[in-house]
């Protein structure tokens, strides 16, 4: 076999391979060896088939498996010259039917060419280099027994009273809406509980609410929001006949052992500590969320490298596909968000590089630091993954799931960033900084703008496997 | 004899071991016509693959009968020619006609 590289620039490589046909002819007359005292032709017995003939009925395709062999076996080509493809390599043969036929008779060398891109070798730097300040917030008490209260107010009971409704009373109504003197459908509903001043309702309506009394009636005016869920009613003005018929007043709330009974739980403290634990969580996140960021943003710095294109190609298709899909499905156009298709192209281009660039260095520091994801681990993030469908499906996207290597990846590969991240956040110097619940969420907010990546990664990825399936079965249901 | 009945004298070579041993004496063995003479399998394979016979051979194979869910039928006979070229002649089968 003889490589010749035809093409080096930057990350591209295009090699032609020639086999000689006396190779590939050694390789056949071995195959027909082998099939001799195995095929099973007219007129001869088992094994009494001269070679001859039995080239003669099996040569081609036999001399096609060979060549297919071959192709299989242009990994090795590659990891003899010490490169990593970032892709599957591309490769083109003779398109003439005559040289083909020529090829697979044995009277002519077998050449072929394969294009790919390699992986540029990645140096990895020292990460002490790497300095990233985490935010942490400790969860004050206060905090805690606000959420404990928001928690328990759905134990809340209520108590009838005579006299005006007053704000936080809980009013029952009969009502009626009309548009410009007509009923409209889903504007009329008997003994309809409101807590006034939940707004749960439109705008202005419970409001209103407040100085009736059991049985009064009384007429409501309200405008339905311009963005109303229901397009017939957005914007108009409406009215609303009531009728009250009861009014009770909040019972005293207080946090006790007993409340936190009616909750499931056994004791007022177990019910702050379960509180505090889930805040702390929620926090924790955000706190990761943001130390991660940050050595990502580090590690962009640190490697400036070009990426195969091919690759960026496919990610940038992958964001583009869902951006669009997105702004499609909320009926916009690029224009109504301040930018132009072409500024849009650039922006997501620019993205899905760093995204690419990104995902080999920490595949690379991953792999040298031997960070592996465990089936058991694999095992939760499928089951969690799956339980996000409805139950009947679920069984018919495991199996999908376990059929399905590429999709297995899909899963495996958040796991394993994270894992990553995590080894980072162990090497790397980390000053922790405490900062107010408010500077840590505001924050937040402003870089998520500024860069949707990495929010995005991780979800276009993981939506697009199911959809695979869900189309799948769809096929298969027809 | 025209050329076109030289094509319907010859139906196949046969290729089985047996043929194959035969070669090696030289000889062809071809499947023909049931009602060919030795004489006309001798023309039609001298004018056909140009080669000069020196022999003819002929045996009819008869068809054996065969009980395909309880009615009996017949396989067809077979008649072979075993030919014999001249030293320097030969056929190859494979290219076909």
């Amino acid at each position: 076999m003889q490589v010749t590289e035809t093409l080096n620039s930057g990350l591209k490589r295009e090699l032609k391979v020639v086999v000689p046909a006396k190779d590939m002819e050694a390789r056949l007359a071995e195959r027909l060896n082998d099939a001799k005292d195995k095929v099973n032709l007219k007129g001869f017995r088992p094994g009494k088939v001269p070679a001859q003939h039995l080239r003669r009925v099996y040569g081609k395709s036999f001399m096609a498996e060979v060549v297919n062999e071959i192709l299989a076996g242009t990994q090795s080509i590659l990891t003899e010259r010490g490169e990593k493809p970032a892709i599957q390599p591309e490769i083109s043969m003779t398109e003439d039917e005559k040289e083909a036929d020529k090829v697979l008779s044995g009277d002519a060398d077998f050449e072929f060419s394969m294009s790919y891109e390699v992986i540029p070798p990645i140096e990895l730097k020292d990460f002490s280099d790497i300095k990233i300040t985490r935010q942490v917030y400790d969860v004050t008490d206060e905090e805690v027994e606000e959420q404990v209260k928001r928690v328990a107010d759905s134990a809340r009971t209520y108590e009838v009273k005579k006299g005006k409704a007053a704000d936080g009373d809980k009013v029952k109504i009969d009502y009626l809406g009309k548009i410009d003197g007509e009923a409209f459908d889903g504007g009329a509903a008997e003994d309809s509980e409101v807590v006034i001043g939940m707004n749960q309702f439109i705008a202005g309506f419970e409001e209103q609410l407040v100085g009736l009394k059991a049985g009064d009636e009384s007429t409501i005016k309200v405008t339905f929001p311009e963005e109303y869920a229901a397009a017939h009613l957005a914007g108009k003005e409406a009215e609303f006949d009531i009728k009250v018929k009861e009014v009770s007043k909040p019972n005293e709330m207080e946090i006790n052992d007993e409340t936190a009974q009616q909750l499931g739980l056994e004791s007022a403290d177990k019910l702050r500590e379960i509180v505090r634990g889930q805040l702390e969580n929620q926090f924790g996140q955000v706190t990761r969320q943001k130390a991660k960021r940050q050595i990502l943003d580090a590690l962009d710095e640190a490697y400036k490298f070009e990426a195969p294109s091919k690759l960026v190609e496919a990610e940038f298709e992958n964001i583009w596909n869902q951006v669009t899909r997105d702004l499609e499905a909320a009926g916009r156009s690029f224009e109504d968000e301040e930018t132009t298709e072409e500024e849009a192209r650039e922006e997501y281009q620019r993205l899905a590089e760093r995204r690419v660039r990104l995902g080999l260095v920490l595949s690379e520091i991953g792999e040298k630091a031997e960070v592996k994801v465990g089936d058991e681990e694999m095992q939760r993030a499928l089951i969690e993954s799956i339980r996000r469908y409805p139950p009947h499906q679920q069984q018919e996207i495991y199996e999908f799931y376990r059929q399905n290597p590429q999709a297995m990846a899909n899963i495996r590969a958040p796991l394993f960033e994270e894992k990553v991240i995590d080894h980072l956040l162990a090497e790397i110097a980390v000053t922790d900084e405490k900062v107010s619940r408010d500077e840590l969420m505001a924050d937040d907010e402003d870089e998520t703008e500024a860069k949707p990546a990495k929010k995005e990664k991780a979800a276009p990825k993981k939506k697009a496997a199911p959809k695979k399936a869900a189309a799948k079965k769809k096929e298969e249901g027809e | 004899m025209t050329e076109l009945r030289h094509y319907d004298v010859i139906v196949s070579p046969a290729i089985t071991e047996k043929s194959t041993m035969a070669s090696e004496n030289n000889q062809v063995v071809f499947n023909v016509d049931r009602y060919a003479t030795k004489p006309e399998i001798k023309a039609a394979v001298e004018a056909l693959f140009g080669v000069k016979v020196t022999g003819v051979n002929t045996l009819v194979r008869k068809g054996k009968v065969k009980r395909f869910r309880g009615t009996i039928g017949r396989q067809s006979d077979v008649k072979k020619a075993i030919v014999t070229l001249a030293e320097g002649h030969s056929i190859d089968i494979a290219t076909g006609l």
